[in-house]
């Protein structure tokens, strides 16, 4: 897999405005943190800014340039910096949930149909092999990680998908906190595999309605 | 019309808030805008309804735009998405949730967008380096956002040709989108 192809597509679908919420703030956060993930979102508006240049013409019937001066309904918004804070709040006030000691989650109340999630990792710690059942999409918000791919620090993104397996550490030093979206549940290998898998299914029957 | 004549316009309403000047940009823009949203399956009662949204903003935020930064085209494209994401947001179901993060992620608001001169260059490139039929795809995929069976059915090409050249035009652009 061309992990800077899904990359951006992920950016390119954020500026074309089809993504869903929990990908669309996962999506901003990134360009928020990564200067030049935010510089290709701006060249390709630039280009679908010429393609409104040189759209077709279909002229509204009942619109004068007036009813768009004299539209009241505009109101200037702030607009919050910060993605994540606007959204989570302070993260140390959440109500983490320890998965295994040193690793913990909190999961956001977005309706979509995929889920994001916060994730804490103190120093050091590791997460099993596992591999993923769709494709698993890893921001790092503060600290660093390392796997066997490579170490990803704030502002950078791993995307996984079924046929990754990898083993991520945390930052000796620092530890991490990473914003994640899940398509699919994750499958895990190894010592505490199978506990996690089972884990992982029964959460998935308490998921279903 | 004239990039450096649409920006003439645009400098005109921003500094003496210009009727006339605002009215040509909206001549230029409001068909353009309205087609846009017709293209991303908008019914046109109320593609007409968002078009006077965006422009009403162009004229009351004017001063959130800045010519050095990007080019007009790009940042009306921007509140004209916006608009239609808001507007699938608030149609997509019966019962509305509050939760949904896009209200405020897709705001107008000042970005920091590179300098025009880089931008141009890349617009350039980009011309420079996909052949037409890419760029309709562009244009249909991204702007247009229509599905890749949609597209195939329309290009008369089969489905499996439109994802592996979507897939290759992602990856020729990655090579220049730096």
């Amino acid at each position: 897999m061309n992990g800077t192809v899904v990359k951006n597509q992920l950016i390119f679908d954020f500026a074309s405005g089809i993504l869903g919420p929990a990908k669309s703030l996962f999506a901003s956060t990134y360009l928020q943190l990564n200067s030049n993930a935010s510089k290709i979102s701006n060249t390709f508006e630039n280009m679908l800014g010429e393609n409104l240049m040189d759209n077709e013409n279909i002229h509204p019937k009942n619109l004068k340039y007036t009813d768009c001066i004299n539209n009241e309904n505009i109101q200037s918004a702030s607009n919050p910096k910060d993605p994540v804070t606007s959204f989570f709040g302070n993260l140390n006030n959440l109500d983490w949930k320890q998965v295994y000691k040193g690793f913990k989650e909190y999961t956001a109340s977005i309706d979509d149909k995929d889920e994001l999630k916060l994730i804490k990792m103190d120093p050091g710690v590791s997460v099993p092999l596992h591999s993923h059942g769709g494709k698993e999409y890893i921001l790092v918000l503060e600290g660093s990680f390392c796997d066997e791919y490579g170490e990803y620090s704030k502002g950078d993104i791993q995307i996984n998908d079924q046929k990754i397996k990898h083993t991520p550490i945390a930052s000796k030093d620092t530890g991490c906190v990473c914003l994640s979206i899940t398509e699919k549940d994750v499958i895990f290998f190894g010592k505490y595999g199978s506990f996690l898998n089972l884990f992982t299914f029964i959460k998935s029957f308490f998921k279903q309605k | 019309m004239e990039k450096s004549n649409l920006n003439n316009l645009m400098n005109r309403v921003q500094k003496d808030r210009d009727e006339i000047a605002f009215s040509e940009i909206f001549d230029f823009f409001a068909p353009k805008i309205n087609a846009y949203f017709i293209q991303n399956r908008i019914k046109i009662e109320s593609s007409e309804e968002l078009t006077q949204e965006v422009l009403s903003t162009v004229w009351v935020k004017s001063n959130l735009y800045d010519s050095t930064k990007s080019a007009l085209s790009t940042w009306i494209f921007t509140i004209a998405r916006n608009k239609k994401i808001d507007f699938f947001r608030k149609n997509s179901k019966i019962n509305f949730q509050e939760e949904d993060i896009r209200e405020f992620l897709y705001q107008d608001r000042e970005v920091d967008p590179i300098e025009e001169n880089e931008a141009k260059k890349q617009i350039e490139r980009i011309n420079n380096e996909l052949d037409e039929q890419q760029k309709i795809m562009i244009k249909m995929n991204f702007f247009e956002n229509k599905s890749h069976k949609k597209i195939a059915d329309e290009l008369e090409i089969p489905l499996g040709t439109v994802k592996s050249k979507i897939r290759h035009i992602l990856t020729k652009m990655q090579g220049f989108l730096r």
